[in-house]
């Protein structure tokens, strides 16, 4: 386990707030130790740090009463969607209340005209695209896990469609969020005044849960395409795969998807998805588009590979075929952890210029190799982005030190390459010594500002981003 | 009037400065605030471009026209089309990328492809105390902690002085399209382009120009040859059941920078208002105004009046969700006034930031 940091306990100001607390939720309001774990951090090698108590709020008037009565006592709050995120995000290093808003899952409206919908934080992203699949229209972010959108827009998180449809924060308008003192705001309003300020939606996209608790989210949506198409295309070298990538973005033909398997990646996901890739590098694409234009993208970019040696390409617009093929992407995490039953997985999530990426993918995989890793490369390589999934057994301290110092070096590295340590994971605590690395300390600072500004007690999910 | 040529002079002038400051850059945005003036036009030049990369990064004074330039040349673009306020503001001067980025200054193609502070990969900019602070790089995302890009961007000088940015930018489509239903009212226009937007045919400029009763309805499609040639007869079938005649014209650019920089307002006397809804609010809040005249983009998110002197639009508007600003007249606050917990959370902002309240002061509060 990799040790964080430890902050004070506020132990008498949580013990009047668990008293409070209890009376008000009696079923809804839990502090057994299974519970309490499980709202802890559980997907990373990141130590544990349990909440005091987990509340399931129900509304965003309980949200608001709980975190003015945790605002009164100075007590930590912790936001919790599906648990899913990677960094620690969730962990209590100073104990506190975690609200759970998993029972907030309603789809408060959907407004076709608009394109635009709102939801409840604990809406996840399956069930949104379920309710909207009769309309014709879709949400496009879906990071690897069916996390909450209340989550994901916590974290800005961002998945294989970012490449044409961005990340949550080009697509998040507008938030309710419940703010370190109880008080409800509206970043833009449905009600009577809207302002023209500060673009306070998109500090909150991404702000962790550090500076406030959404209670509603209005997203934009997407019109269904008339026609999806799907391809592959097989590669000498992951750097002959980047390559072509770069041009494809160059030429503005308008990939929806366009995500990179490293040959390792590809023979894992033969085992555990059935299927018969052959074991080379691979670049997986979809298109959207109408039904010439799709056909039209497909055949500009198979020309393009081809140039750079790509080989064994076949497109499809069967959806069973392509949704086979994007199932088997989209369990390339568990299907890696098979490579080597029992050990745990370390996934980094560097991000770097289009230019960079096939020099960055390349020193990453000679590294690896170098030090002896099982690591497979998956990349959402039309953003830059990519994640290496270190296999690592728990209980050998050499190796879990040696990934570390490789992890370090890669953040480096990227940083190096005016990239970035996290494309899409965030900072949470696990990134935390990166963010002054890469930005410097004055950036670092501003950061606190705000901080200082919007939580002034430093009870909203302390202990991430930045101390506060 | 200080004129930095350095990003460590302009932290000298700001952290030497005895009073206001009032930053301009090309000065044709018509942002009049009092102070010693701060001229970012030595601050000039592209430090990298790398069109493989997709990304420009340039000082902040750069003027607009070299970058566009530049781009051209490569075929690429600045894809969310900035707005050029000078005909409608009567002002001269060149606009400079700074202003552009401060004011979040975009165009009719964000209805798909963004703002532009969506295009805003980086930023480095002074603070009201001349501390120098960066934020962002050249990668296509990131999840860094807060986000001081977007946030500068649309913070019109109050939160920082920008002097450097990083961009990304596009290729410019092979082909370009431009559907014309005529006479159509403002109710059919909307519905119009809303079928249109929500369609699978990729639609990059929705707009209506009201003219007395035989109004233009606009929709633009872009890409590669053939698909705009499939894309455009599609849409002509699907907006066929709204009645109005309907042409094609191929490269209708000017008339797309027409509607940009709402040519039709230009010369002519009265307020001029920009007003943002929900796209299906656009003609209630002509109804609501009863300008002089009004123009949507944005299939009606946006909706541009003129109207006579003084008027007060926020308060007809009462009832419609949404956010009035005041780009030419007098007598009214520029800015929405913010309700009272936003307005708490942006004196926050600025006290952290500009704890002695000296960029660009008074500009976005009432
Ligand atoms: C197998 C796997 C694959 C993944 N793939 C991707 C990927 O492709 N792309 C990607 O971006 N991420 C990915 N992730 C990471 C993770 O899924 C995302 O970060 C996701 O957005 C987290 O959502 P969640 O509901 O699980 O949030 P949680 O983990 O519960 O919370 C995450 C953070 O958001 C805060 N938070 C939660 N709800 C709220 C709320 N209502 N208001 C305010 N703050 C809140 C929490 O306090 C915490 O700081 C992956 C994770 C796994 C396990
Ligand atoms: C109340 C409202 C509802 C809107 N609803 C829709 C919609 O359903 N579909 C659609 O395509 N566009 C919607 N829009 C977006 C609108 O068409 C413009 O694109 C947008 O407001 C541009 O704002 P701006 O350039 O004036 O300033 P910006 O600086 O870009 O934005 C100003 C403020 O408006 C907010 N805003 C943007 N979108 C919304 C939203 N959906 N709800 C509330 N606030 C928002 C921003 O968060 C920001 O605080 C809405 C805008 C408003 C103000």
């Amino acid at each position: 386990m990799v040790t964080n940091h430890r902050m004070p306990r506020n132990e008498e100001g949580i013990a009047t707030v668990v008293g409070v607390l209890k009376q008000q939720f009696g079923d809804r309001f839990q502090t057994g130790e299974a519970i309490r774990e499980q709202h802890g951090h559980t997907t990373t090698w990141l130590e544990n740090q349990w909440p005091d108590a987990v509340v399931f709020a129900r509304d965003k008037d309980e949200i608001a009463a709980i975190v003015k009565v945790c605002a009164t006592h100075k007590v930590p709050v912790i936001p919790f969607g599906t648990g899913t995120s990677l960094e620690g995000h969730v962990n209590a290093p100073a104990g506190g209340i975690c609200i759970d808003v998993m029972q907030m899952d309603k789809i408060l409206a959907v407004y076709p005209d608009d394109l635009s919908c709102v939801v409840q934080p604990g809406v996840t992203r399956e069930q949104l695209n379920t309710h909207l699949r009769d309309q014709g229209l879709f949400f496009p972010i879906d990071p690897g896990a069916n996390a909450s959108l209340g989550g994901m827009a916590a974290t800005s998180a961002s998945g294989t469609n970012a490449v044409r449809y961005g990340t949550m924060k080009d697509n998040v308008m507008a938030v309710e969020v419940v703010m370190a003192d109880g008080r409800t705001i509206r970043t833009a309003q449905r009600a009577k005044k809207s302002s023209a300020g500060y673009d306070l939606t998109r500090l909150m996209v991404g702000s962790e849960g550090t500076l406030g608790l959404f209670t509603e989210i209005t997203l934009k949506l997407q019109g269904i395409p008339e026609a999806i198409s799907s391809a592959r295309c097989t590669f000498p070298s992951v750097d002959a795969a980047c390559q072509t990538v770069m041009q494809v973005i160059q030429y503005g033909i308008p990939v929806a998807r366009i995500e990179l398997l490293d040959a390792l990646q590809v023979k894992a996901c033969n085992a555990y998805s059935k299927l018969d890739l052959p074991e080379e590098p691979l670049l997986l694409l979809e298109f959207h588009g109408s039904d010439a234009g799709v056909i039209e993208q497909a055949e500009m970019f198979g020309s393009i590979a081809v140039e750079h040696g790509g080989g064994g390409y076949t497109s499809t617009t069967s959806t069973e075929e392509r949704n086979k093929l994007w199932q088997a992407r989209h369990d390339a995490y568990w299907a890696t952890l098979q490579l080597r039953p029992g050990a745990m997985g370390i996934s980094t999530d560097v991000c770097v210029p289009i230019s960079r990426l096939a020099e960055c993918v390349s020193q990453a995989q000679e590294r690896l190799k170098a030090d002896a890793f099982i690591s497979p490369i998956v990349g959402h390589v039309g953003d830059g982005n990519f994640h290496c999934l270190l296999l690592i057994d728990k209980a050998n301290e050499d190796e879990m030190e040696r990934a570390a110092v490789f992890v370090s070096w890669l953040n480096d590295l990227a940083i190096s390459m005016d990239g970035t340590c996290t494309g899409e994971h965030g900072i949470g605590q696990g990134k935390m010594p990166y963010l002054e690395r890469e930005l410097g300390a004055a950036t670092v600072d501003a950061m606190i500002a705000i901080k200082m500004a919007l939580d002034p007690d430093g009870i909203m999910n302390p202990g991430k981003i930045v101390h506060g | 009037m200080m004129t930095p040529t350095s990003e460590q002079e302009l932290s000298e002038c700001v952290s030497q400065a005895k009073g206001p400051i009032a930053i301009k850059g090309g000065g044709t945005r018509g942002v009049g605030v009092d102070g010693d003036v701060l001229n970012t036009n030595g601050l000039k030049g592209i430090d990298l471009y790398e069109p493989g990369a997709l990304t420009v990064v340039v000082k902040a004074g750069t003027e607009l026209s070299e970058i566009e330039t530049t781009l051209a040349g490569e075929r690429q673009r600045l894809a969310f089309e900035p707005m050029d306020y000078r005909g409608l503001l009567g002002l001269e001067g060149e606009p400079t990328i700074g202003g552009i980025v401060a004011g979040n200054i975009s165009g009719p193609r964000r209805i798909q492809v963004g703002a532009a502070r969506d295009f805003t990969l980086g930023v480095r900019f002074v603070d009201g105390q001349g501390t120098i602070v960066k934020n962002g790089g050249r990668v296509m995302k990131n999840v860094t902690g807060y986000d001081l890009v977007k946030l500068m961007s649309g913070s019109w000088g109050t939160l920082g002085v920008l002097s450097e940015v990083s961009l990304k930018v596009l290729p410019m489509p092979e082909a370009e399209a431009t559907l014309r239903v005529h006479g159509l009212d403002l109710n059919d226009a909307v519905g119009a382009m809303a079928a249109a937007l929500g369609s699978p045919y990729d639609v990059s400029g929705a707009a209506h120009l009201p003219n007395n009763d035989t109004g233009v309805t606009m929709i633009r499609v872009e890409g590669f040859t053939d698909s705009v040639s499939y894309r455009t007869a599609q849409l002509r079938e699907a907006l066929a059941k709204f009645g109005g005649e309907i042409t094609v014209k191929e490269n209708a650019d000017d008339a797309w920078a027409a509607v940009r920089d709402v040519e039709n307002f230009h010369g002519k006397d009265g307020d001029v208002w920009r007003i943002s809804v929900k796209p299906s609010d656009g003609p209630a809040v002509v109804a609501a105004i009863d300008p002089l005249e009004a123009q949507f983009d944005w299939a009606g998110g946006l909706v541009w009046v003129r109207t006579e002197q003084g008027s007060d639009v926020r308060a007809k508007l009462s009832g419609i969700t949404g956010h009035a600003t005041l780009v030419r007249g007098t007598g009214q606050p520029r800015f929405q006034p913010e309700t009272i917990g936003v307005a708490a959370l942006s004196a926050g902002l600025r006290q952290r930031f500009d704890p002695r309240g000296i960029l660009n002061a008074g500009l976005m509060t009432a």
